[in-house]
């Protein structure tokens, strides 16, 4: 009975627009999960690591939680009791099933000195993580070396009661009346024959921020426009390798998520980013890497505006809206959604970049740090994906991939090379079998 | 230390370049042994999640099972063929639903159960329609084939080597098993002798004793591989 009552009392959240598409979107497989870590000078206390995630949950309802289905909706339920810390596996972002995501759609990893946290999309975007993990963090080295670090630069009070805000759904708040259209062309698709043992290989490249940066101000960039640059032009390499016939190339289309945030004034801890899509058109001959950057500034220039993502987020509330769609039940939802994001998802792009920025904390909390990642997992049907963010003075750019050969990497690196670029790399290739 | 194929800087967790998979040796320069990235031999086994598969496997079986006792039973109001459809639907479920409710079905013990199934079928049709021939026909009959046919399996299975002796073994095995077939025919059904038997038996003795000499002679297997290979 006392159980009943608690469960009654935990707080439900409808899905937010962008979330919805996930739990749909499933496969045997395949489910969309990302990791973001942090790696520690020293090795991980679990035990106060389990305690700070006690303290830490009841400020993140709307992130540890379960997903839940409605006869029309899934929808997401606060967890009563913290998720089991987990051994890390010989790989990041195992599957997550249906029996987990049903129990808790978040996962607490511990390996050495690394405190890692896997999500499942529709909880919230790399924005609302990163400020759960800072926060996670905090609490933990808090409790760990009595410190006491200041609520700042994303590191939220745990003794505070959330705000209605971080729950809302900006993405309803912030629709207007005008919508855009969903015509796009298709990219092409990276060779893909995925590993039978869903064994992902991982290969981080770290490099200097310094070089990057100086690299960037010399041609007038910002460090995302150069490292998309870096991969589509590597992305170009690839395909001229794959493909020699010029006529028979496909689009070079690269998706780079866009944190609403900054151009709306939303506190959400939920989803609430967006994309754009650089393109080449490698038929019409080979972009020089100046071309290239050419094309993401303009286009990140003409659509990262508050007025053309207002209209692309208009045109999903829209479907949201729409009465048959909201009456149909799940189960047959599911497989209208399932077929629209197959047709009109991922197909429209070779892979994700997706860069997390500088990641900045209360000055207190460097000494105990030694690195971040950011880590996303591969997409449905291509087997590639990128993530990457800057800690510290370096930039940790991690690809993620489903299949053995790394020839991606290798053409990413050559242009870094060929650039000037110095980087490091590693891999989870020592423990593959 | 750097890759000497590829020129990239490896970090000291490496021990194969990630990118052009060389391995990372220097004659002058020990690596130190730092431990891996992520921790070895954790991988997780991919989960299928064939319970509800399973499932609707079971209640697909249920429609044609019911149909039948409804349409047994509407005929003259009482139970008369449906238990022979019930037990051919059973054997049917044994043999190809049932190994989908275990991860890794083992054909050792699945295989004997399905001759064990098709045998209480067997007898059950003799039980209902009269007949007189489960033991001293179908009983030996059914015997014989599962002994073969387990004996190929189990060998298949836990060998890894010897494919052509297993199969040449197997084949003239049932060879032999038609001259039983037409004794046993003989003394149940009352059936005059004519000696059909002979000539599968010829031909299967020939094809297992091919296979078997292809399993010897090496020079011959390999022509045989270069004009059959598709």
């Amino acid at each position: 009975m006392a159980k009943k009552k608690k469960k009654k009392s935990l707080r439900w959240l409808r899905l937010d627009n962008a979330a919805k598409i996930y739990p749909a979107a499933r496969r045997r497989n395949w489910s969309n999960v990302y990791r973001q870590s942090v790696t520690l000078c020293e090795d991980v206390d679990v035990a106060v690591l389990r305690s700070a995630l006690k303290v830490t949950m009841k400020r993140f309802p709307s992130i540890v939680a379960r997903l839940e289905k409605g006869l029309f909706w899934y929808y997401l339920e606060q967890v009563e009791s913290p998720p089991d810390i987990r051994c890390e596996a010989s790989y990041p972002l195992t599957f997550m099933n249906n029996k987990e995501l049903e129990s808790c759609a978040l996962r607490v990893i511990v390996y050495r000195n690394r405190i890692a946290v896997e999500l499942f999309h529709s909880l919230t975007d790399g924005t609302g993580a990163l400020i759960f993990l800072k926060t996670l963090t905090a609490e933990y080295l808090e409790q760990k070396h009595g410190i006491s670090i200041p609520c700042e630069h994303g590191v939220l009070d745990r003794h505070d009661q959330p705000a209605e805000e971080e729950f809302e759904d900006s993405f309803l708040k912030y629709a207007g009346s005008v919508s855009a259209s969903r015509k796009d062309t298709n990219a092409w698709r990276l060779p893909n024959e995925p590993r039978h043992d869903g064994f992902l290989h991982l290969t981080c490249f770290k490099v200097p921020v310094a070089e990057a940066l100086a690299m960037a101000r010399e041609r007038g960039i910002s460090i995302t426009v150069l490292f998309s640059a870096i991969m589509m032009q590597a992305l170009q390499n690839l395909q001229k390798e794959k493909v020699p016939e010029r006529r028979k190339r496909k689009r070079i289309k690269l998706l780079i998520p866009v944190n609403l945030r900054a151009l709306f004034p939303s506190k959400t801890l939920r989803n609430f980013a967006m994309y754009t899509i650089p393109e080449l058109d490698p038929r019409l001959g080979e972009y020089t890497f100046d071309e290239i950057c050419k094309i993401i500034i303009h286009k990140m220039g003409s659509e990262i505006t508050p007025k053309h993502m207002q209209t692309v987020i208009t045109t999903n509330v829209n479907d949201e809206k729409n009465p048959l769609v909201r009456l149909i039940p799940l189960p047959l939802k599911n497989l209208v959604m399932k077929a629209v994001f197959d047709a009109t998802g991922e197909i429209k792009s070779c892979l994700s970049l997706s860069n997390l920025g500088k990641i900045q904390l209360p000055e207190i909390m460097y000494p105990y740090i030694e690195r971040m990642d950011f880590i996303l997992g591969v997409q449905a049907a291509a087997p590639y994906n990128c993530g990457m963010l800057s800690f510290g003075d370096t930039i940790y750019i991690n690809f993620i991939r489903n299949i053995r050969e790394s020839e991606l990497e290798r053409h990413f690196f050559a242009v870094m090379r060929d650039m000037g670029l110095s980087a490091t790399v590693e891999s989870n290739k020592n423990v593959e079998v | 230390m750097y890759c000497v194929k590829c020129g990239v800087k490896l970090a000291d967790t490496e021990k194969i370049c990630p990118l052009c998979d060389t391995v990372v040796y220097h004659p002058d320069l020990k690596q130190d042994d730092v431990p891996p990235i992520y921790p070895e031999g954790r991988i997780p086994r991919p989960q299928k999640n064939s319970k509800a598969f399973c499932g609707l496997v079971l209640i697909l079986y249920l429609i044609p099972t019911l149909i039948c006792f409804f349409a047994d039973l509407r005929r003259d109001d009482e139970i008369s063929w449906f238990g022979l459809a019930l037990g051919g639907l059973i054997v049917g479920y044994v043999m190809f639903a049932l190994p989908l409710w275990f991860k890794k079905p083992n054909p050792v013990i699945f295989t004997p159960c399905n001759f064990a199934a098709i045998a209480l079928y067997l007898f059950y049709i003799n039980f209902a329609t009269g007949g007189n021939w489960f033991l001293s026909f179908a009983l030996p009959v059914t015997g014989a084939v599962a002994l073969i046919v387990c004996a190929i399996v189990t060998l298949t299975y836990y060998l890894n080597r010897g494919r052509l002796y297993i199969f040449g073994g197997g084949i003239m095995a049932f060879g032999a098993l038609m001259l039983l077939i037409e004794f046993l025919v003989d003394i149940t059904f009352k059936v005059d002798f004519i000696g059909w038997s002979f000539y599968p038996l010829i031909a299967l003795m020939l094809i297992g004793g091919a296979l078997i000499y292809l399993g010897i002679n090496r020079t011959a297997r390999e022509l045989m591989e270069r004009k059959l290979f598709f």
